[in-house]
């Protein structure tokens, strides 16, 4: 029941942002459909809702991700100058490959947004996920090291850090 | 104001030089996914940095937040994509690596890659 509250309401905020003005028709329609949405798929937004019940959590978890954004925008950016001086050098020197690196996380959300992040930073790109062992796979554009550690090191190592303190 | 003006002139003018970077990666690179790496990652950046420079060229509360909810959404769909090209583009055989010096994801599928 909780769980549809809440997709209820993050669904009425990303509509009335859409929307862009609140009059009353504007709502009833936005509430008609985020009720459908949330009646039918509210297990999809948020899983395991029920199991811990403390709203100060939810809410520290909540203020990490949003400072969490800048930390990775200056990495994104980082790196974005990294693949551009590849594109304009004069000789194209790379050495790609696709390497394996494993991870402590368990939380199937983390995991998650760690292939994300890593694809978002340009350089690295998460091909595949193996579940039986927790291990990415990765194909890097510049391959520094083929150590496991320096490699874990290079590529996850601040990501991770963050996303085991917001999902312990 | 003339501030906030040159800072959201700033943001749009990288946005547009990362997509420049987008297109000669897209050209120079060697095979699909080096390509990707240029072609949708350093897009996403550029994409993002367009839409928060608009967002504070506009600054309009709703407006804005609608501008970067957009950007979020690029955020969110485009590495899902990328991964989506990249996997399925090596599972099915369409297009191996080119040049590598590594491939550990050949010994994970059970193919011979030498």
């Amino acid at each position: 029941m909780r769980q549809k509250i809440y997709t209820f309401l993050s669904l009425m905020i990303v509509w009335i942002i859409f929307a862009g003005k609140l009059t009353w028709d504007v709502f009833l329609v936005g509430g008609a459909a985020s009720l459908l949405v949330s009646y039918f798929f509210s297990d999809m937004l948020f899983r395991k809702m029920s199991l811990d019940n403390n709203v100060f959590t939810h809410l520290k978890k909540f203020c990490l991700i949003i400072a969490f954004i800048p930390v990775f925008f200056y990495e994104a950016f980082i790196a974005a100058l990294k693949v551009s001086r590849y594109a304009f050098s004069r000789k194209l020197d790379l050495n790609p490959g696709i390497i394996k690196v494993k991870t402590h996380l368990i939380d199937v959300t983390a995991i998650t947004l760690l292939a994300n992040l890593i694809t978002l930073t340009p350089g690295t790109l998460t091909v595949d996920f193996d579940k039986s062992e927790r291990c990415y796979y990765i194909h890097w554009l510049d391959v520094e090291t083929k150590e496991e550690a320096e490699t874990r090191k290079a590529l996850l190592g601040r990501f991770e850090k963050w996303l085991e303190v917001i999902y312990h | 104001m003339i501030i906030r003006l040159t800072f959201a002139y700033l943001l749009m003018i990288m946005g547009a030089f990362f997509a420049i970077v987008t297109v000669i990666g897209l050209i120079r690179f060697p095979d699909v996914y080096t390509r990707i790496h240029a072609g949708a990652v350093v897009l996403t950046i550029s994409a993002v940095l367009v839409c928060v420079g608009s967002a504070i060229y506009v600054w309009d509360f709703l407006l804005s937040l609608k501008i970067l909810l957009v950007g979020g959404f690029f955020l969110f769909s485009n590495p899902m994509a990328t991964h989506a090209i990249a996997k399925a583009s090596y599972k099915r055989g369409i297009a191996l690596p080119v040049e590598k010096t590594i491939d550990e994801y050949s010994t994970y599928l059970r193919r011979d890659s030498e």
